[in-house]
């Protein structure tokens, strides 16, 4: 390696238009996908089966998009030097977050459907008496209102960072560094709430009878590996358009890769704090939760999980070597993101209670596929216009010559 | 600043601390640079002249000076890797040991060997086992602790740890050559070169350092021989007591005072009116009892029903709180009683409960002791709470004594197989 000879920012080709059309693309094969679901859930009957394929993809591309914006935040509160070269494509993807405040729209419309504590039928008799005892917390409009809160909390955060960030492109203010410095801290700390809430009320009321504070946490640590995953993606996507061919090195693939490994530790961590927990407990209104993830099929998709989205990443990502070939950490962020997918199936689909007729069986639709196709072609269309409308790189800012100099020793 | 230019080499060695003359050998090259851009130049330049037995110094960490020397990357993190597995296999094994073979004791109605309860040691000797050898590991990759080198004998390298850098290159590199090398450090933009000797035998530590790691050495005794005195000599004290746990609480039991904290100044309240306590409903003395007036029962009470699942539950309630010390055979021999005996403990053994007197006791008397105790042994009412549960325990153990001494014609026709085939 040789960064001895400093590399001109403004030589390098940053502004990649092509995104704007793959945007269209995405976006016309998304809604043609989502309109052939919801035929194919009207046709069969089974609208509540497609909202809850719909809210795994949903609640996937939001947990992207989230640590894409907690990446944003976590660079700036620490001033780091090495991510500046990165740090823009992390604030495109945040762009995907006011669309997902509209994509709610439906989910909220149709939510009796399949929020258990909402509609008493879809409960089984034992649950329902403790959850009248939440029904201060659990009732439809503070429900809904607080899903538009936190998403108004998320753009005005990824608007906040975006807007100064690239005002820094034209006026290269150092003083704009600082405030997105000390906004972060802030930034930081509503996000921790919003998002644990978030995923309270998105994922966990779905099995409104089970307790556990450690949730938000365990979507929080899934939402940073996979949005790790998804960032070498990009960055490999710019890259091979012939985009800051110089000014991304395999020492940023190197630096993405270790967070991605430190996030796939994290959330195994997390995962299993809380499943020891309530295993050694041994409490029936906890272990209920699991009993429904550990009867027939979903069983083995637990094990499936566990090896997925911890053990084969960790001795992939392990060592040195893979994290700096780019071809075998693309394939490994490629993995990490299914597993991410898959991770979201496994809280939301199994059935509320284990002892139900269906549980025990995984209930593999078309729809999720259509789903997930659908909600990724708009996750794409709202990242790439972003990415088509500005610079790729921070020009300006003030740490980039760091981040053009790193290297890991 | 650079002014002992080179003289220092012949008074090197300490004239005050030896009386006779030690005669010294060549150690090596020292080379002075003024700043760490040159350093990097010219470690480059010894690297490329094939030079391996050689060294840079520098008062802080130079950015790319590892390439510059051609230093290979590091197999530490290997080394950290195998010991972190390491780590995880002693966290498996160990816990295995001693919780399903050594010593099996039922914690929580879970397996002996129980892997989610194992997992947070296992991760935190990874943990450990990796971080320690990661410190130790590097210390001995990079040689170190090294306590003397003759580097120190040049004046000019005290400045190493404050404004200088430094190349050494060492006489035992096959390429060494006095003035070759001397003038290749020159050429590479040395600001100075000196020659380093050194003596020619290694010099016996100070008396002192000596004593005071004798001295050091037999303080740290003292605490061992501690412990190996309190745990082997009997005594005639309450032994020390390092954390004051609830073994010392405050409270009023014994006190004879009144309590400050009611109107009534009784510590111990009672009953709110109108209210049964936890397991002190007495609707039916025969089950709750076990006994009529002061008959005890000689048959169990009406409404408990002996089937498999009542003896199942005994027997899972009878492993958990009473084999400990009756053994899960229920002759006597349970763990705690192993270890008493072997401690030599003086105590009052549990009752093997085949013996004659328990045999015939009737059932109502084994369900008071379940729920009492009885002479020495405790109460287990608590633990066992619910009539049922105690009952399924009396039950168990009328299984278990009966399994004693049973006849052949008291076996299953189904399982005769399994006892005939058996050597
Ligand atoms: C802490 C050790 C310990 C535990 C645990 C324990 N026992 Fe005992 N048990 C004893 C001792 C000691 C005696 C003998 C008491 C004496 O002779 O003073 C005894 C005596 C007995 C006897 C004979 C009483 C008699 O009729 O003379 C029975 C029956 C008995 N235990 C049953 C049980 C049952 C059932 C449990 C489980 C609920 C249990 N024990 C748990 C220590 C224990």
């Amino acid at each position: 390696m040789h960064h001895a000879e400093t590399i001109d920012i403004m030589q390098e080709p940053r502004h990649l238009e092509r995104a704007r059309t793959v945007g269209h693309q995405a976006l016309f094969v998304g809604v043609a996908a989502l309109g052939a679901g919801v035929a194919v859930a009207l046709f069969g009957g089974k609208l509540d089966g497609f909202l809850k394929s719909y809210l795994v993809s949903y609640t996937y591309f939001l947990s992207l998009a989230l640590g894409a914006l907690f990446f944003v935040m976590i660079q700036h509160v620490t001033r780091a030097g090495w991510s500046v070269t990165v740090r823009r494509i992390a604030e495109c993807i945040t762009a995907a977050l006011p669309i997902w405040l509209l994509l709610a729209i439906p989910l909220i419309a149709m939510a009796a459907k399949i929020y258990p504590w909402m509609t008493q039928t879809l409960l089984s008799p034992d649950m329902a008496a403790l959850v009248e005892k939440k029904r201060q917390y659990l009732n439809f409009g503070f429900w809904a209102g607080r899903i538009v809160l936190y998403f108004l909390i998320w753009s005005w955060l990824a608007h906040f960072f975006y807007r100064k960030s690239i005002e820094q492109d034209s006026t290269g203010d150092p003083k704009l560094s600082h405030w997105m410095h000390q906004r972060a801290a802030i930034g930081l700390v509503l996000f921790a709430f919003s998002l644990a809430f978030a995923a309270y009320d998105l994922i966990k009321s779905l099995n409104p009878g089970w307790f556990s504070t450690m949730f938000g946490v365990y979507y929080f640590a899934g939402s940073v590996q996979g949005f790790f995953g998804l960032l070498i993606i990009v960055v490999a996507w710019v890259q091979s358009s012939g985009r800051l061919p110089r000014a991304i090195t395999t020492e940023h693939y190197h630096d993405m890769g270790k967070f991605m490994f430190a996030f796939t530790v994290f959330w195994a961590y997390i995962a299993f704090s809380q499943y020891m927990l309530i295993w050694y407990a041994n409490i029936p209104e906890e272990t209920r939760w699991y009993l429904s993830r550990q009867t027939g099929a979903w069983a083995w998709f637990s094990v499936f999980l566990l090896f997925g989205k911890f053990i084969l990443p960790f001795l992939f990502l392990i060592s040195r070597w893979p994290k700096r070939m780019r071809e075998l950490l693309i394939v490994g962020a490629l993995w990490i993101l299914l597993m991410q997918w898959c991770d979201q199936y496994y809280l939301i689909m199994p059935a509320e209670n284990p002892e139900s007729a269906g549980a025990g069986q995984l209930p593999l639709h078309l729809n999720d596929l259509l789903c997930f196709i659908g909600l990724g072609g708009i996750f794409i269309w709202a990242v790439t216009q972003r990415m088509a409308s500005c610079s790729l790189v921070p020009e300006r800012d003030p740490r980039l010559h760091e981040a053009l100099a790193f290297e890991n020793y | 600043m650079s002014s002992t230019t080179g003289t220092m080499t012949a008074t090197s060695a300490h004239p005050k601390t030896h009386a006779k003359p030690v005669s010294m050998v060549l150690h090596g090259l020292l080379a002075e640079f003024d700043d760490d851009h040159k350093l990097v130049a010219a470690c480059k330049k010894v690297r490329d002249a094939g030079y391996t037995d050689w060294d840079a110094h520098s008062p802080f960490p130079v950015h790319g000076i590892d390439r510059a020397m051609g230093i290979s990357m590091t197999k530490l993190p290997i080394f950290i890797f195998f010991c972190g597995a390491l780590g995880t296999a002693t966290g498996v094994i160990m816990q295995w040991w001693m919780n399903a073979v050594d010593y099996p004791f039922l914690i929580s109605g879970k397996p002996f060997w129980s892997l989610p309860a194992n997992i947070p040691v296992i991760f935190e000797l990874t943990i450990l086992f990796s971080a320690l050898s990661a410190v130790i590991g590097m210390f001995a990759f990079n040689g170190l602790p090294r306590h003397y080198n003759p580097l120190f004998r040049s004046e000019r390298f005290k400045r190493a740890t404050d404004d200088r850098f430094f190349i050494s290159v060492l006489a035992s590199d096959p390429r060494f050559n006095l003035n070759s090398t001397r003038s290749l450090l020159e050429s590479a933009g040395a600001a100075a070169v000196e020659r380093v000797d050194d003596t020619s035998e290694s010099e016996a530590p100070p008396r002192l350092f000596i004593w005071a790691h004798a001295i050091l050495l037999c303080l740290a005794l003292i605490p061992i021989a501690m412990i190996y005195r309190a745990r082997n000599a009997p005594i005639d004290y309450p032994r020390l007591h390092v954390i004051f746990d609830m073994d010392n609480q405050e409270k009023y039991a014994g006190k004879q005072a009144a309590n400050p904290a009611f109107v009534d100044g009784r510590a111990m309240r009672l009953p709110v009116a109108g209210t049964v306590a936890r397991g002190m409903l007495r609707q039916d003395p025969a089950l709750t009892d076990g006994r009529v007036g002061d008959r005890w029962l000689t048959v169990f009470p009406a409404n408990v029903t002996i089937d498999d699942a009542l003896l199942k539950r005994g027997q899972n309630r009878y492993e958990i709180f009473c084999a400990p010390c009756h053994g899960f055979d229920g002759s006597g021999n349970g763990r705690v009683t192993d270890v008493a005996r072997e401690r030599g403990l003086g105590w009052v053994e549990p009752k093997n409960l085949h013996d004659e007197d328990v045999r015939l006791r009737p059932v109502g008397h084994l369900y008071n002791t379940v729920k009492n105790g009885i002479r020495t042994m405790p109460p287990y009412g608590d633990q066992i709470s619910g009539e049922s549960d105690r009952w399924a325990v009396v039950a168990y153990i009328k299984a278990l004594q009966r399994s004693q001494r049973a006849a052949p014609g008291d076996v299953p026709t189904e399982k005769k197989d399994e006892l005939n085939n058996r050597k």
